[in-house]
């Protein structure tokens, strides 16, 4: 399967070169294009004792007040070629802080898209999933509002692409339009995990996307299905906390070393949201629910409200967003007795670590320069427990659940 | 005294004529077999969501870049969205790798030129310039 997708990858790309090669033999320059998007941004969060990071995927963020580009630089060109008239060959890299911390550039997007009609799209290769409403890639900042697609709702959702295809219908009823889409694939992603790197590459991911558009209006449903590949580096607890239960006989032991396992693990995820977009108003929401069959990470819930109101060439605007995560009670069964009582506290730090309970304010505003150059200023303030964690990088003990982040960018397309 | 009522009648029809060619509207091939569409269809079409015409034709809208405030009013008046606002929305589709934007042409001899070749195109332009190469199927009014 991965061989084969290589294969197609390269295939693909190839493909694209010959396009470029053709187009420009033919001083053809309608069937082939080659665009390029970017952010460069500088951001500073309050707080010394955590990390901000735009999410999860992010290994490293900023803290202490001091100014930084890490977290929102990103450069990505893209080259589409139409080779027929159904079919549409789209290639896209980016360069963006990475999990290792590298800023190596990454194929996003690799996949052939056929469209046999204006209803249907077939797309197969490496393609992004939606999860955001108004496009796939959340790292284009010149196309959305904000400086970054709300931390608290898209977080957690530290993959960017597959390897796999989709396909959607559009339907008209009346002046409204419904549209479906499925997708299926596996991961290609690692992600930073706590502690170290975690391999999600080989992870299986499937969803259904539902979108209701009349008037001003959009309607979105949207369901996920991932099962991961790897287990997320705890070890060695779970083989500790083995050998104590069966040792001392203690079942709860063997239960909570199986709970520390995330391979063969599936996470659910679920979103309904609603953007309403008319003359110089946008009003956007959205609302998700993450449910985890592995104990290392909590069920979530999160959402977020935004609105802005262009005028002139300024757009101001305002936010709110939560996550929260449900504590879950857990126990090792063990004694709370030396050396038993270490295996107790380092267990107790995994189920803990994945605990959020955050609200985030957001003002900001958005000015458009140029048709294709903005400029952005946004301050956030993030108002949480002192136990919500998992949403940064690096917290220590006096972390006491509130920060304040300013970030300025400018956003451009060529 | 005669005179002067033909010249302001001159004058006025000038005037009318000046004020009829500020007119926007969207003109097909005439062998589409599109009789009218609405507005919602040209929002359809433009923004890229559904271009599947009743025909069974698939619309290939045009934008013209080259004259003036053209586009920047036909946006305006489509959907009240300044040019930053559409290319904003343009980017979040193209670097999805979903649908194309309208073909981009330099002036509006060029769209008639194309419409007229090209069965499925639409284009905008000022109702002065409309002629007998294509059909009005939307009127986008002053």
């Amino acid at each position: 399967m991965y061989c084969m997708l290589r294969l197609s990858l390269a295939l693909l790309l190839a493909l694209a070169c010959m396009g470029l090669a053709q187009a420009q033999a033919e001083g053809d320059a309608s069937s082939f294009s080659l665009r390029g998007f970017g952010t460069l941004g500088v951001a500073r969060s309050s707080s010394d004792h955590v990390e901000f990071v735009r999410d999860l995927s992010q290994p490293k963020g900023i803290r202490g007040g001091q100014w930084s580009g890490r977290i929102d630089s990103v450069l990505g060109v893209q080259a589409n070629w139409q080779a027929a008239p159904e079919l549409e060959l789209v290639g896209q890299v980016v360069g963006r802080l990475r999990y290792d911390r590298s800023r190596d550039p990454e194929l996003m997007w690799a996949f052939a898209k056929w469209e046999p009609d204006a209803r249907i799209s077939l797309r197969a290769g490496r393609i992004g999933a939606d999860f955001m409403m108004l496009a796939d890639s959340r790292l284009v900042g010149y196309s959305y509002l904000p400086v970054r697609p709300s931390s608290d709702f898209f977080g957690p959702l530290f993959f960017s692409h597959f390897d796999g295809a989709d396909a959607s219908l559009t339907v008209a009823l009346g002046d409204a339009l419904v549209r479906g889409k499925l997708f299926a694939g596996e991961t290609r992603e690692k992600t930073s995990g706590t502690p170290g790197i975690w391999d999600t590459s080989g992870s299986s991911l499937h969803g259904l996307v539902v979108d209701y558009l009349v008037g001003p209006w959009q309607f979105r449903a949207n369901t996920a299905r991932a099962r991961f590949s790897h287990d997320i580096n705890t070890a060695p607890l779970p083989a500790l906390l083995r050998e104590a239960g069966l040792a001392l006989g203690v079942p709860e032991a063997l239960a909570a070393a199986d709970s520390l396992a995330s391979a063969g693990k599936a996470s659910r995820f679920f979103s309904l949201g609603v953007v309403y977009d008319e003359g110089p108003l946008q009003l956007q929401g959205m609302v998700n629910r993450i449910r985890h069959e592995s104990g290392v990470f909590e069920n979530s819930t999160a959402g977020y409200l935004l609105a802005g109101y262009r005028m002139g060439v300024a757009t101001p605007y305002a936010g709110i967003s939560w996550w929260r995560t449900r504590d879950r009670t857990y126990t090792t069964g063990l004694p709370n007795v030396p050396p038993l009582a270490d295996l107790n506290l380092a267990y107790d730090q995994f189920m803990q670590a994945s605990r959020v309970d955050q609200v985030t304010y957001t003002l900001g505003v958005r000015w458009d320069l140029w048709t294709n150059l903005a400029l952005k200023l946004q301050w956030d303030a993030i108002r949480g427990s002192s136990a919500s964690r998992f949403s940064f990088a690096r917290s220590d003990a006096a972390w006491n659940g509130r920060t304040n982040v300013l970030s300025t960018t400018m956003d451009f397309v060529f | 005294m005669k005179g002067m009522r033909k010249m302001l009648l001159y004058a006025c029809l000038m005037a009318w004529s000046a004020f009829a060619s500020a007119d926007l509207v969207l003109v097909a091939n005439p062998k589409a077999g599109i009789d009218r569409l609405t507005q919602s269809d040209v929002v359809n079409i433009y923004l890229g969501r559904y271009r599947h015409l009743a025909s069974g034709l698939t619309a290939e809208p045009i934008d013209i870049e080259g004259e003036a405030d053209l586009k920047a009013r036909f946006y305006r008046r489509l959907v009240g969205k300044s040019l930053a606002e559409i290319n904003a929305y343009w980017a979040r589709l193209v670097f999805s790798g979903k649908t194309q934007p309208p073909l981009a042409v330099v002036n509006t001899e060029e769209a008639l030129q194309r419409v007229a070749s090209r069965i499925g195109a639409l284009a905008y332009l000022e109702r002065g310039k409309v002629d007998r190469r294509v059909a009005i199927v939307f009127d986008l009014g002053e």
